[in-house]
């Protein structure tokens, strides 16, 4: 019965391929299509996620009736039980924006393209070997290469070549990675790799870990590697912006994350994990001040995500339990507000057409509903209390303080406190200046979603003990590496 | 201008050296097969295979290959969505030389005809769906050039495209639903089919009707986004 | 340190196509650097697999599962070929819409149009 989890995979891809039949039969069915596929896949994951917290076990699916490491594996455990069933519902919100917001033809290949974005991201945080993880990273990668193109302006395919040419040169250093690591272990199953992880010799593992931790940086948009995200956010569909900063990231992350929590056992880690905290840290301060300086609020709240990005890999950097754990809670509280945030502001542009500062002047009259969802979600990255993302900075302080790095504390409140300067000024744009526009009716199902979500944060922020204890047993599910070696099957026959 | 130079330099020296001591301690030529062995010594009986990489390609390690059709299947759409205007039309401005045309006329059904063998056979020979596929899609390519109002039905291309992608998931799905794995090979293990005729051509389970599937799949593919790159918009068009 | 000439030629590849997407001004050429550069990962990936007096890993008469190289590696470096192709194919879409409108290829000019 558990194999038919499988269809978290196989359901986006059969439909993608179906969209060109349906399309030859009746051009205004393919959105709906996409509305009604991304429900039936958050049906599916809600059905993943209830068995896998329930029953306490992770998931793991064979493919091809091999066991691993002769097959290739999926190991839904409890972090990716969560995160399949937060990107089911990301799409789903998303599918019904894109039914209004999108404007640019051809729809019918944006729907594939959306299917199969949506496809890579899922791959990439169930799987269970590390190839595998490269193939998904690239379904990931090659969709949003066309979708940040998609919609053919200049600006959209300077943004996408950025892009194009960055993730090329990271998937290529993943591929090094690999190689090397296949060449010293001889097997490219994730739970293999960790059980002989002490036996790699520290200079290859070294290299090895590095090369892999610039491929994934690409896509979790760490710096250097994240030059083409503010580009991109800007240029971007408004859905696509959304799923990038909401999901996308997030699963180039996890990947990160799993890969390093996995061969803890190497000689050579600590330099691995100082790599990365150098790396969060130049994130952070770069994304908080280039995000001072924007006019256009897209492109401020882009450069906002990422800097919370770089808090996320400081989390895991730190090497503990804490650390994993604050980071996780961090992804989820982000990935709720982000969502909101760049769905009103996708919302803003589509009904008055800009979204510079001066647009949003008086916002608070003209789309009350839209700015208040605006206004929660920047008081609740500056960290205020009874806001969800205040608990997860608090619990990555926490961590950073048991880890003995005051700097990271010191980076946190310095860049909480950059972040109140250029939201407070928006919030300040929004509700205390004249703008020169008539109220517009807001959309009722837009609207619905987005008061769904600022629910959600205010709840998380007052009672957060619910989501907290999910929180904690994802982590655990990455930290623990011997416990994942235990949960997979492996053949005892090939062995060293 | 030079400074960039030699900061690229000196960062690309580092990067050689620092990648050159890690395979220094992997060394060349030995035998450092793991999984790899595992898969040469069963190859013949858990899938009927003689051809021990399409047996990992398409059994063993057969969700990957799945991710890849799925990988040009998106660069074929997208493809087909940056480059889409209202009207497209050819513009090239003379027909090949007489050369070409005729050759072109004579050798197309050839050259398909070789490209299907090199996908039917990809459990015998080296090969496989891939490059059948590619083969498929360098004859159309070849009357692209020779004929300059020569266009390939887009439409029915593009349907091919998608029933191909269906028919390889739902050759996954039936093998859970049978064998109760996604992608079990139902052909050679439930059904048996095959079990006496390793080396020749009936046999290796499921293997021949995946590589079918992935050769049109990948010809069509691949010639729609020919179509797509030589055509330009129409004037008066979009 | 001695490496064999196979991982030699595989890095140098490498680094010759990361210097091309570093320092080369027209579009289309950091792009055949980029392709350059996936060419020398396949060939490195190809080399890791390589078992000294063995040959290929097709399992007819005279080949038993103890002469054969090690299949993996080829597996995997079908997948990264067509994963390269299909990078490629979108580059060169997105170099075309760009010089559509803005009529240039070359990186320093694009910067300065777009403002």
């Amino acid at each position: 019965m558990n194999q038919y989890a499988a269809l978290l995979i196989a359901l986006p891809l059969i439909s993608a391929f179906f969209v060109p039949v349906i399309k030859s039969l009746s051009k205004k069915v393919v959105m709906p299509f996409l509305v009604l596929v991304t429900a039936v896949q958050t049906g599916i994951a809600a059905w993943v996620f209830n068995e896998v917290y329930s029953s306490g076990k992770p998931m793991i699916i064979m493919a091809g009736g091999f066991k691993p490491p002769v097959g290739i594996n999926l190991y839904i455990g409890h972090f990716a039980a969560l995160f399949v069933l937060i990107i089911a519902v990301t799409s789903f919100f998303m599918a019904v924006f894109s039914m209004k917001a999108i404007t640019v033809e051809p729809k019918d290949k944006y729907v594939m393209l959306f299917l199969l974005l949506m496809l890579g991201a899922t791959g990439m945080i169930a799987t269970g070997d590390i190839f595998n993880l490269f193939v998904f990273m690239e379904i990931t990668a090659i969709s949003a290469y066309a979708l940040t193109a998609y919609n053919k302006t200049g600006e959209a395919s300077e943004a996408a070549m950025k892009y194009i040419i960055l993730g090329g040169i990271g998937s290529s250093f993943f591929l090094v990675g690999i190689a090397l690591i296949y060449g010293s272990l001889g097997t490219l199953n994730m739970a293999q790799i960790a059980q002989l992880a002490g036996r790699m010799n520290p200079t290859v593992a070294q290299a090895a870990l590095a090369m892999l931790v610039f491929g994934l940086a690409v896509e979790a948009e760490l710096f250097p590697l994240n030059a083409w995200a503010p580009d991109a956010y800007q240029a971007a569909p408004h859905p696509v912006t959304t799923m990038f900063s909401a999901f996308v990231v997030k699963a180039g992350l996890y990947a990160l994350a799993r890969v390093l929590y996995l061969t803890h056992a190497v000689g050579s880690w600590g330099h691995v994990l100082k790599l990365l905290i150098v790396l969060g840290t130049l994130t952070v301060v770069i994304g908080e001040l280039s995000a001072l300086r924007q006019t256009n609020v897209k492109r401020m709240f882009a450069y906002s995500s990422i800097a919370q990005v770089g808090f996320i890999a400081v989390g895991f950097a730190l090497g503990t339990q804490a650390g994993v754990t604050a980071s996780v809670f961090h992804m989820v509280n982000h990935a709720i507000v982000k969502a909101l945030m760049f769905m009103a502001v996708g919302y803003v542009a589509f009904e008055l057409g800009g979204v510079n500062l001066e647009d949003f002047k008086g916002l608070g009259k003209t789309m009350p509903l839209t700015a208040f969802a605006i206004t929660v979600g920047a008081i609740s990255i500056i960290g205020i209390p009874l806001f969800n993302i205040f608990w997860s900075k608090i619990q990555l302080i926490l961590a950073a303080l048991k880890a003995g790095k005051t700097g990271v504390i010191a980076l946190i409140l310095g860049a909480s406190l950059v972040e109140a300067v250029y939201y407070i000024r928006l919030i300040h744009t929004m509700w205390f200046e004249e703008g020169d526009r008539d109220r517009i009716k807001e959309n009722l199902i837009f609207g619905t979603i987005m008061l769904l979500l600022v629910a959600l944060i205010i709840i998380i922020g007052v009672a957060p003990n619910f989501v907290w204890n999910i929180v904690q047993k994802a982590g655990a599910d990455i930290y623990n590496a011997a416990q994942y070696i235990k949960n997979v099957p492996l053949l005892p026959g090939v062995s060293p | 201008m030079v400074m960039k130079r030699v900061l690229a330099i000196l960062t690309i020296l580092i990067i050689g050296y620092w990648m050159a001591s890690a395979l220094a301690n992997v060394p060349f030529g030995a035998d450092k097969m793991l999984v790899g062995q595992y898969y040469l010594n069963h190859v013949k009986e858990q899938t009927g295979a003689v051809n021990a990489v399409t047996a990992v390609v398409v059994n063993y390690r057969g969700f990957d290959t799945l991710g890849e059709v799925t990988v040009l299947f998106i660069a074929s759409t997208g493809v087909a969505a940056l480059l889409w205007r209202r009207k497209k039309e050819r513009t090239a401005k003379s027909e090949g030389s007489i050369v070409l045309t005729t050759g072109a006329r004579l050798l197309f059904a050839f050259i398909v005809l070789f490209g299907a063998y090199i996908f039917i056979h990809g459990h015998l020979t080296p090969g496989g769906g891939f490059p059948g596929g590619a083969t498929i899609a360098t004859a159309f390519l070849m009357l692209y050039l020779a004929f300059s109002a020569y266009e390939i039905p887009h439409k029915s291309f593009e349907v091919t495209e998608g029933i191909a992608g269906m028919g390889y998931v739902t050759v996954g799905l039936i093998g859970l639903a049978i064998g109760s794995y996604f992608l079990f090979d139902w052909i050679w293990q439930t059904w048996g089919w095959g079990h006496s005729n390793i080396g020749r051509l009936f046999s290796a389970g499921f293997i021949p009707i995946i590589y079918t599937i992935i050769g049109i799949k990948v010809g069509t593919e691949l010639t729609g986004i020919v179509d797509s790159m030589v055509k330009e918009p129409k004037e008066g068009g979009e | 340190m001695s490496i064999s000439v196979y991982y030699f030629g595989a890095i140098s590849l490498i680094l010759i196509g990361l210097y091309a997407v570093l320092v080369k001004k027209n579009l289309l050429k950091i792009l055949v650097g980029l392709s350059i550069m996936e060419t020398g990962v396949n060939l490195l990936l190809i080399s890791i697999g390589y078992i000294a007096g063995r040959s290929a890993p097709i399992l007819s008469e005279g080949v038993g599962p103890n002469q054969a190289v090690d299949p993996i590696p080829q597996a995997l470096v079908l997948t990264a070929i067509v994963i390269g192709v299909a990078t490629t194919a979108l580059a060169l879409t997105v170099a075309i819409n760009l010089y559509e409108t803005y009529k240039t290829l070359n990186i320093e000019e694009l910067r300065r149009l777009r403002g």
